[in-house]
């Protein structure tokens, strides 16, 4: 069953044709890369299905419904979470603080003036478990004294928070030490098949790619160049040629 | 009931101190130099005479110029919007009030509450109108549209026939029982439970899940769109209340000085809280009132003095604005985070020294 649909999208900035009448299916319950070499255009494709750009032609469906022009913050009040490529956090608050306030988004309290938030409970002891998911358990620290690393778990337990339908992870892994890597896709399979959701990533990286996806879109110069199981891509032909060979050979790009 | 006002005296008991000691201030500084906390009587009016009362006065200014930096902060500190016309509000709102007192002929007591109302009401809206068209804009770009309508509005009064234009005009309607002249200590504690209602209230909000929200907005606003937040509404709430608190600080103002002008609407009155907010600790509670606090008493003592170097005689008043900004400057590089910020990191610092020791 379909949950997210890009139809002949297009998004041109200025002269430049950034994304060129892409179409995409993602089937619920799957976890769907995007990879491609850079300038490919899968990061303004990706902001496309976000909400952060709008297209110049083209629609996004979601759950049957035309979301192409909502605003960002309508899209995860359905059910659409997103993280970011470069860590997107709110460095000078607690990690508590950080994940409460992504439970508390979609819960109707946030007009409540008077309330004194430390006695909202819930959200507390959501963010709280969230937090223990990803495997942060300092939660009064604050984060901007996290390691990269912990960021980017952070960056996942914000997403988590408000307990998405569809997950979209821009490059979960840029930055990363290698070793820390397998435990943070670990930690994205494991949200997936058991909290049934459908993960969306952008990823560059091509092991965490080929370990974690049933489905694999290639992107080139804007379109979509190849889809398909992870080895079906691996043995296309074309698509070595433009992407696999010129990774592949550079040790340690990952 | 009980535990919970024991609950909040351990917790509060600083802030019951100072709110006692203010209460009190009048009388204590009466008692102290042997003048009359209520003036001196000359014939059936009062004369305003006498260093409590001269303390009364300080200590308004102090109390308004607190309200109008906490107000600032709530926006720049809290929620991370910068505005250069926050004086448009204070100033605005000093012109409503002098309008209805003065212009509309109508009884004074009834004036005063119907232009305070409208005041706080018409600045509020004002708020969010200006926060409606121009929020969309980021960062300095709405900084500089705000201080284009301040500016519009300073150089419009200016002008305006109907208000005396630059020269302006004195109240001579004020109630009685609130003249600055007649009853000082009545303004005082209206001032005063103004400065401790704001300080509480934006206490609340701030550890209000909306209150919270703000902080989010000010720390990484694309993130909290992202995870689902209209911020566009969150900031206009934070200008109308911030705005509305700004103009009864601006009534309090004109009821001190019993005179309305442009000078209200000054970028002065922008800078001013700004300053205060960024010397005292900018996102905390209490730094606008120790930023605010600390310059006005600054300003009251040293500006009036002399310097007397072998025969030449300095005016300290020829040079405030020099020494001022050798003071701002000074401040700015010893509490790179305000007087607050440095005593919380320092206070970090030394329980962490304490811990590992």
């Amino acid at each position: 069953m379909t949950i997210l649909e890009a139809r002949g999208l297009r998004k041109e900035f200025g002269g430049l044709v950034a994304v060129d009448e892409v179409n995409l299916t993602i089937q619920r319950g799957t976890t769907h890369a995007i990879i491609g070499p850079n300038g490919a255009g899968k990061t303004t494709f990706f902001n496309l299905l976000t909400g952060k750009y709008k297209p110049t032609r083209g629609t996004v469906i979601y759950k049957g419904q035309d979301i192409t022009q909502l605003p960002v913050y309508r899209r995860s009040h359905l059910g659409i979470g997103r993280s970011f490529q470069i860590t997107n956090i709110f460095p000078n608050l607690t990690l508590l603080e950080n994940v409460r306030l992504a439970s508390q988004a979609l819960s109707g309290d946030n007009f409540r003036f008077l309330q004194r938030t430390s006695l909202l409970k819930k959200h507390l002891d959501r963010a709280v478990q969230v937090l223990a998911i990803v495997g942060l358990t300092d939660v009064y620290a604050f984060a901007n004294t996290l390691p990269h690393g912990g960021k980017r778990k952070l960056e996942l337990a914000i997403l988590l928070a408000a307990d998405p339908e569809l997950l979209l992870l821009d490059e979960p892994t840029a930055g990363m030490a290698s070793e820390q890597v397998p435990e943070l896709i670990e930690t994205i399979r494991k949200i997936q098949r058991e909290g049934n959701k459908t993960v969306v990533l952008v990823e560059h990286n091509m092991n965490v790619v080929m370990n974690i996806s049933d489905q694999i879109t290639v992107m080139h110069l804007g379109r979509v160049l190849a889809e398909g199981t992870p080895s079906a891509i691996a043995s296309d032909k074309t698509v070595q040629s433009v992407y696999l060979g010129e990774l592949y050979d550079l040790p340690g790009k990952s | 009931m009980t535990t919970r006002l024991i609950e909040n005296l351990r917790e509060n008991w600083l802030y019951w101190l100072i709110i006692l000691f203010l209460l009190a201030f009048p009388f204590l500084v009466a008692a102290q130099t042997g003048s009359s906390p209520f003036g001196e009587p000359r014939g059936d009016r009062m004369v305003m005479r006498g260093e409590s009362v001269r303390w009364q006065a300080v200590m308004i200014e102090i109390f308004i110029l607190a309200i109008l930096a906490m107000s600032y902060n709530l926006m720049f500190g809290f929620t991370g919007v910068l505005s250069f016309g926050h004086a448009l509000f204070f100033g605005l709102s000093g012109y409503i009030i002098g309008l209805m007192l003065e212009y509309t002929g109508l009884d004074n007591g009834i004036a005063l509450i119907l232009g305070i109302g409208l005041a706080i009401a018409i600045n509020g809206i004002l708020g969010l109108l200006i926060g409606l068209v121009s929020l969309r804009l980021k960062g300095v770009y709405f900084a500089i549209f705000t201080l284009a309508v301040a500016e519009m509005a300073f150089i419009f009064f200016g002008r305006f026939a109907l208000t005396r234009a630059e020269d302006g005009f004195t109240l001579t309607h004020v109630p009685i029982w609130l003249d600055a002249t007649q009853n000082r200590i009545t303004l005082y504690y209206v001032a005063l439970g103004m400065g401790i209602f704001t300080f509480f209230a934006i206490r609340r909000l701030i550890n209000s899940p909306t209150g919270a929200v703000f902080k989010a907005i000010r720390e990484n606003e694309d993130r909290a769109q992202s995870i689902g937040y209209n911020t566009l509404t969150f900031k206009l709430i934070a200008i109308t209340i911030a705005s509305m608190l700004a103009a009864s600080a601006g009534v309090l103002q004109v009821l001190l000085n019993k005179k309305v002008g442009p000078e209200l609407l000054g970028i002065g009155n922008t800078v001013d809280p700004l300053l205060m907010t960024i010397i005292g600790g900018i996102g905390s509670f209490t730094g606008p009132v120790i930023g605010a606090t600390g310059l006005h008493l600054l300003d009251t003592n040293i500006r009036e003095a002399t310097i007397t170097i072998g025969s030449t005689v300095l005016h300290v008043s020829d040079f405030w604005g020099l020494l001022l900004g050798a003071i701002f400057i000074l401040a700015v590089m010893v509490f790179p985070q305000g007087v607050v910020g440095t005593w919380i990191r320092l206070r970090m610092r030394w329980q962490k020294f304490t811990k590992s020791a």
